[in-house]
């Protein structure tokens, strides 16, 4: 029997606790800034340009906050198998850590073909 | 403005009421945007998703920490619910709009009914405050009490040998524990059975999670409860765990694709996790029934309307 991987359920909460509050925080800064700017939430935004999204971040725009928090919401639930695959390993729990780095790989998987075949805006659709 | 706050206030009340009512968020945000604010349905399928993650997030630490949920056996399901949602999130961008109004319409009129009906006992879902100790800081899990009511009402309409044969407590004392994979996703007082099985509903899960911007417990649960003789507790708890995961693969596809606008998706996502939050701080001082009631309307109602969509009548 492989041994219990000790605390990493709470290691785990603890990454999902700090993702999640961290990715509201920035959305709810996002908002702020989005309604002091006088855009409303029907307006569309501009696309996700990582190349300027710490620029836009300095000059305040709250789409770079409300892009930056979208992302944490969504890498939380990845950061939190990945912390999986180390406690898994450390545990000596081979199989589930294999597991857990196949299911990093699907998740790899839906942003790479994301961004080979990007579509049009839904709204424009 | 007064859009920015009518949204935030509109996912405040749908957090409330989905964490009183245990109802899924994307049940309620998918016809809000699209209903409510003329948003294009995909576009608010993608901003749904967003929401569960949200609120799904910070509830399923809190369970993980007093070991609710099955942290293995959930891995061991979120590969196929990912898979699933992969496979979603591509045949979402290929479906008209008019057949995702239709299988939307569906799922509200499902969930509607099964709501009404008369239930042996009351199905119970996730507590919001597990052990005694409060979790008044994290928000209820989206669609724990639905999946649960979805998971006993399937556990009513089974055939006698049927249900005798998939009682977790009886499957508990069957066989004794044994040493293994099968074993090692187990709990200390339950076995899992039908593990291949329950892969192939956790890709029906994960399909459905990404065409619909749903948690997917509504056929996480049932699975493992009827189907992997997990107990309903857990298998809520696990099916919370996993939706992270699930919502998430689809929702990089929606990201990436331009399927979520940042501007529409703030305001919502803030209102549901407030809302949701408040919903679990109250849920254990108010009595539901009435809300279920008109809730069953409200969403026989939006099934309606997405029917109409559907049938290009609106």
């Amino acid at each position: 029997m492989v041994t219990r991987a000790a605390g990493l359920e709470g290691r785990i909460a603890r990454v999902l606790r700090v993702g999640t509050y961290g990715a509201v925080t920035l959305i709810a800064i996002g908002v702020v800034v989005m309604l002091a700017g006088g855009r409303s939430p029907l307006d569309v935004a501009p696309a996700l340009d990582p190349g300027h999204l710490l620029g836009d971040l300095v000059a305040l725009r709250p789409e770079a906050f409300l892009w930056l928090g979208l992302i944490a919401v969504l890498a939380t639930p990845a950061a939190r198998v990945a912390v999986s695959v180390a406690g898994f390993w450390r545990a000596g729990d081979r199989a589930m850590a294999t597991i857990a780095i196949l299911v990093l790989t699907v998740i790899l998987l839906g942003v790479v073909i994301g961004l080979a075949a990007p579509g049009p805006r839904p709204s424009a659709s | 403005m007064g859009i920015a706050l009518l949204m935030l206030v509109g996912g405040v009340g749908v957090g409330i009421f989905g964490s009183l009512l245990g109802l899924g968020g994307g049940l309620l945000i998918v016809p809000l945007l699209t209903l409510g604010f003329g948003l294009p349905l995909r576009e608010s399928i993608g901003v749904s998703l967003v929401c569960v993650i949200v609120t799904s997030g910070a509830s399923a630490g809190v369970f993980l920490e007093r070991r609710v949920a099955n942290l293995r056996l959930g891995m061991v399901l979120e590969l196929f619910t990912a898979m699933g949602a992969l496979l979603g999130g591509l045949i979402a961008f290929l479906l008209d709009e008019r057949l995702l109004a239709g299988l939307f319409a569906a799922l509200m009129a499902y969930v509607a009914i099964t709501m009404a009906r008369p239930k042996r006992r009351e199905a119970r879902p996730l507590p919001a405050r597990a052990n005694g100790a409060s979790t008044a800081d994290s928000p209820a899990p989206p669609d724990a009490g639905t999946a649960a009511a979805a998971a006993e009402a399937a556990a009513a309409t089974a055939t006698p040998t049927a249900a005798a044969t998939t009682t977790p407590a009886a499957e508990a004392t069957a066989a004794p524990p044994e040493d293994g994979f099968v074993a090692r996703l187990s709990g200390d007082d339950y076995r899992i059975r039908n593990l291949v099985p329950g892969f192939g509903g956790s890709i029906v899960a994960g399909v459905a999670s990404a065409l619909l911007g749903i948690g997917g417990g509504l056929v996480k649960v049932p699975v493992m409860h009827l189907l992997m003789g997990v107990p309903l507790r857990v298998a809520t708890a696990t099916s919370n765990l996993m939706i992270g995961i699930t919502a998430s693969t689809s929702a990089w596809i929606y990201l990436i694709r331009g399927g979520i606008d940042p501007y529409a998706t703030g305001p919502t996502a803030i209102g549901v996790f407030v809302g949701a939050s408040i919903g679990s701080r109250i849920a254990h001082r108010l009595d539901v029934r009435a809300l279920r009631l008109l809730f069953t309307v409200v969403l026989l109602y939006t099934a309606y309307e997405m029917g109409r969509r559907a049938l290009g009548l609106s």
